[in-house]
């Protein structure tokens, strides 16, 4: 064993490329890093930066047609390009990202979490198993015994994935890799995970190599930062420091284009203008040039990583431009639309139920068949909403809410079990009539899979426009090309397959089709959620001019509540299908709340905001409340006692139609600290 | 687990009843006298007359098929109208003849079928893949026919090795004389078949491999044999049990023509000489077992399905 002073892990000069039908692409171009023992790093960049492919090539995973250089890449003294398949699973474990994904369905979780020790250890299968359930306890899982006989279907995302921690840690390895841990998990689960993870450093002191596009995450776990763009480290040091004054125009960007829950809707976001540069012909000078604001002639030189008091940013002029902020995009110019108060779309008492299988089912109890009508999930249960004109009302809440099945309902895409809608005073009947599909539209989370890949851009807009009749010919062209520079894009994109897009490029592409018909109501089903941070700001400030300046209304779907806080003018919180709290953001994100809110708020990781209160939930949303009583008791921190379990609680409005479903007065609310972490 | 087997094998007796029922409609709805048609087209109104009545076919329909129905569920098949004995026995025998084609042919396509897919998916863009690849399209679009008539040209015309036809009980000739009937049938049966299932296993391999779960499985540190074998061949094999059930559908066509070709004295001959003779209960009779093998080779592929596969074996979410 090396002495203390030496780096757990260290890496100099690591260079990958691979080939692909382009051409070699240069994933990773001379990355160096070093981990102390017991240490966090984040390695943090947007997607395509390589930083997956980082922790691969550590574990000596990358497949064939890789080409690995380095000029030093040690663990524990020991050379990581010779013993990488020796130490992998014994002394660096790996968690990934989607545990769902990464548990094998035909094998029970105990035996996965045993397999280190049976093959490393040489344990005997019982043996072995023991040690899993205790390992399963140790990550905070109950009932370890019958979890460890279950197989992972049966089994809840974030316990899936304290499993696949559990199998990380059962050779007591001494660095995990984490490859983004929890952006497969709702926020109140990750924040669970992220609370074990930060226990499981104390207690084991392992060193963790965290990888994740969540800089609050980084900011929660890390120690040390790393910040790779386009296969470049650009920004290397500790994480606290570089978060609060970051120095690269880069990490500059990322930062001003994060959506703040904490900061509200008093900013406008900063995007990152472009998008990566083509990997296949490294550029030698500063390969983030073409989008930063402060380039200039020199910055085609070859940037080396300065080293300034422990902090190495690659950026001759990072001091130069330290002061100078980062430019702020124009806003559209256009009169300014207000909220008007009165409601556009009103619906009353929405229902919907799924049912679960086939309608009948034949079961055996007893020996006896018997026939069985399918359980039916309420996916959606008497909520009411209404968005007046101008007006973002944001629909927060966890995977599974229904919070998608509402947009679809008030859309009329789904057919309701019961309900009113109406637009603009008019009853929207249970089939809609064309001008009512006109006016509202929809604008969806994933562009790959709602545009269709074999129109060009053009077709895909005029359809709209012939489907309702308002443009044709020559007519309906020159539309495309409005609605193109609505959204921001040349008319040159006219000619365009989906594939010759980007991301965002697309997204901008869905929102124009769903402009097209001129609709005075969007529903934004999750739809930055597919985006990089950098593009997703430009999208959500396209977003709210787009609001400004039309006057449109929207039904804003998301999971993450940084986004809502930044778009929402009113907020509405969903939990299992019902609407626990709906008001202004500034009153939802603020005591009183809802305890489901506090918890949400609590959860979401911020920058910077290290020392706030933290509430945790036990479970995740699956646990079933009882039919009759509040569906948030079973995992409510302020839980009375058994009103909660067997009345329903009283809606609570102030007079600013602040509505909370809560059985404990609002004066009680109203005393939670602020979960944002700031003065209310 | 006991629910859904149970929930299974109901619906097989559902399908085979379903099947009686078709089998017995298209036989007796067909256009013409039933009568008319054994007895070919210069018989007597009178000879016509006699067998109508003999074979009960003035009675209602509903009535004949239950007379057929209740047979069935007793055992008996009816009277062979052309070797004048019960049914039954000549099917059952001709059954165990085909048992046994069949059951060679099947066990030697789920093995060398699985062990070829496995090899090409590891060993992907090799040139070993490569060829496997080529011989599997090749025996995919050659029918049965073509292997058949080679074969008995090459190895029974011109080399003289094994015989062109016929069937040797294993009591008269011995394992060799019983074992040098089945060679060419079995092979050409199994040619198509390996080719189909191999192709099968190796796109659900790869896939296997491609996936998260075998990654993983790399990063705890997991021998290669112990990724292969334990983490993605189990899965692998899932749609490939679904493919040799539906191959065993296949593989019944194959027999028919196979037996025919060779003039194996099996289930698939004794079809074609009923139809041939008009010989009606035998026929309906051979299409039923048909339709009870093929049933049974489903369920008994559902059932290894739920074996491994814990999202059957236990249902929903339980913890």
């Amino acid at each position: 064993m090396a002495d203390a002073k030496t780096p757990l892990l260290e890496i100099r000069d690591l260079s990958l490329r691979y080939a692909t039908a382009r051409g070699k692409v240069q994933a990773l171009d001379k990355v160096s890093l070093a981990l102390p023992r017991g240490r966090a790093m984040g390695l943090v960049g947007e997607s395509g930066s390589g930083k997956s492919s980082l922790v691969l090539a550590l574990l000596g995973l990358l497949g064939k047609g890789a080409e690995l250089s380095s000029a030093l890449a040690q663990f524990d003294g020991q050379d990581l390009r010779k013993t990488a398949a020796a130490l992998r699973g014994r002394r660096i474990g790996m968690v990934f990202q989607d545990p769902s994904a990464v548990l094998n369905p035909t094998l029970t979780i105990g035996y996965q979490v045993a397999e280190p020790l049976i093959h490393h250890r040489g344990l005997a299968e019982r043996a072995a198993l023991a040690r899993a359930v205790a390992l399963l306890n140790e990550v905070g899982i109950a009932r370890a015994e019958a979890v460890a006989r279950s197989y992972p279907h049966q089994l809840s995302g974030g316990m899936k994935q304290r499993a696949v921690i559990a199998t990380a840690l059962a050779c007591e390895p001494e660095l995990l890799l984490l490859d983004e841990p929890t952006t497969a998990l709702d926020v109140t689960v990750e924040a669970q995970i992220l609370d074990l993870l930060d226990g499981l450093r104390r207690t084991r002191n392992v060193a963790m190599l965290l990888v994740s596009h969540n800089l609050g995450i980084v900011d929660r776990l890390c120690d040390d930062l790393t910040v790779l763009y386009a296969g470049r480290v650009v920004e290397q040091g500790r994480a606290s420091e570089i978060l609060q004054t970051p120095r690269h125009p880069y990490t500059r960007g990322l930062l001003a284009a994060l959506p703040r829950a904490d900061q509200g809707r008093l900013a406008r976001l900063t995007p990152i203008p472009g998008g990566l540069p083509d990997l296949t012909r490294p550029d030698p000078g500063c390969n983030f040039r073409a989008r930063c604001a402060f380039a200039e002639e020199a910055c085609t030189a070859p940037q080396a990583l300065d080293d300034k008091a422990g902090c190495q940013v690659r950026c001759h002029r990072a001091d130069a431009v330290a002061a100078a902020p980062l430019p702020q995009p124009e806003p559209m110019a256009a009169a300014r639309k207000e909220a008007t108060g009165a409601p556009l779309l009103i619906a009353m008492e929405m229902s919907k139920s799924f049912r679960l299988g086939s309608a009948f089912s034949l079961t055996f109890s007893g020996g006896l068949p018997r026939l069985r009508r399918a359980t039916e999930v309420v996916a959606v249960d008497d909520v009411s909403l209404h968005v007046a004109r101008g007006e973002v009302l944001g629909l927060v809440g966890e995977s599974g809410c229904g919070k998608s099945t509402l947009g679809r309902l008030v859309l009329r895409l789904l057919e309701a079990n019961a309900g009113r809608l109406s637009l603009d005073g008019q009853v929207v009947p249970a089939v809609p009539g064309v001008e009512f599909r006109r006016r509202a539209q929809i604008v969806f989370q994933n562009p790959d899979s709602s545009l269709n890949p074999r129109q060009r851009v053009r077709e895909a807009l005029r359809w709209p426009l012939i489907r309702f009749g308002l443009a044709d010919g020559a007519e309906a062209d020159r539309e495309v090309d409005r609605l193109l520079e609505l959204v921001r894009l040349p008319a040159s994109y006219g000619s365009r397959y989906p594939h010759q897009m980007s991301g965002g490029e697309k997204q901008r592409i869905g929102i124009a089709r769903a402009l097209a018909s001129r609709p005075d109501f969007l529903v934004c089903d999750e739809a930055v959620s597919a985006l990089d941070v950098s593009v997703q700001a430009a999208v959500l400030n396209l977003l709210s001019d787009l609001r400004e300046r039309l006057g449109l209304a929207y039904l804003f779907i998301s999971h993450d509540i940084g986004v809502i806080a930044h778009v929402a003018t009113r907020i509405a919180v969903m939990y299992r299908g019902a609407i626990v709290e709906q008001g202004s953001a500034a009153q939802v994100l603020a005591p009183p709340y809802h305890p489901y809110t506090e918890a949400l708020l609590s959860a979401v990781p911020l920058v910077g905001a290290k020392t706030r209160v933290r509430v945790r939930l036990m479970g995740d949303a699956s646990t079933a409340p009882s039919s009759t009583g509040c569906r948030f008791a079973p995992r409510c921190p302020h839980r009375i006692g058994a009103i909660c379990d067997s009345l329903p609680p009283p809606v609570r409005t102030s007079a600013q139609g602040h509505r909370i479903a809560c059985h404990l007065p609002v004066e009680t609310l109203a005393a939670l600290p602020p979960a944002l972490g700031r003065a209310a | 687990m006991t629910a859904y087997i149970l929930r299974r094998m109901l619906s097989v007796v559902a399908v085979v009843w379903a099947m009686t029922v078709l089998v017995f409609c298209i036989v007796h709805l067909l256009p013409g006298s039933v009568a008319h048609m054994i007895l070919g087209e210069f018989a007597t109104d009178d000879a016509i007359r006699l067998l109508e009545a003999r074979l009960g076919l003035n009675d209602p329909l509903a009535t004949q098929y239950w007379r057929w129905f209740s047979g069935l569920l007793r055992g008996d098949f009816g009277l062979s109208l052309t070797m004048e004995r019960p049914a039954g026995p000549i099917i059952l025998e001709a059954l165990g003849r085909s048992a046994i084609l069949a059951g060679i042919s099947i066990v030697l396509v789920a093995t060398i079928g699985i062990a070829l897919g496995i090899h090409s998916a590891v060993n992907k863009g090799s040139p070993s893949d490569h060829a496997l690849t080529l011989a599997q399209y090749f025996f995919i679009a050659v029918p049965e026919f073509f292997w058949c008539i080679l074969a008995i040209l090459l190895f029974a015309a011109w080399l003289g090795w094994l015989p062109a036809t016929g069937y040797t009980p294993l009591a008269e000739g011995g394992l060799l004389g019983w074992g040098r009937h089945l060679v060419l049938p079995v092979a050409t049966l199994v040619l198509g078949l390996i080719a189909h299932v191999s192709r099968m296993v190796r796109s659900s391999m790869l896939e296997a491999l491609d996936s998260q779960y075998v990654l993983a499985a790399r990063a705890k540190g997991l021998a290669e044999r112990i990724v292969l074998y334990r983490h993605a061949l189990p899965n692998a094999l899932l749609p490939a049990i679904t493919v040799l059930a539906v191959d065993v559908g296949l593989l019944i066509g194959g027999i028919v023509v196979v037996e025919t070709v060779f003039a194996y004295p099996g289930l698939g001959r004794m079809l074609v000489y009923a139809i041939d003779n008009q010989d009606l209960p035998l026929m309906m009779g051979g299409m039923i077992v048909v339709t009870c093998v093929y049933a049974l080779a489903n369920l008994a592929a559902d059932i290894l399905y739920a074996v491994l596969n814990p999202r059957i074996r236990y249902g929903g979410a339980a913890t």
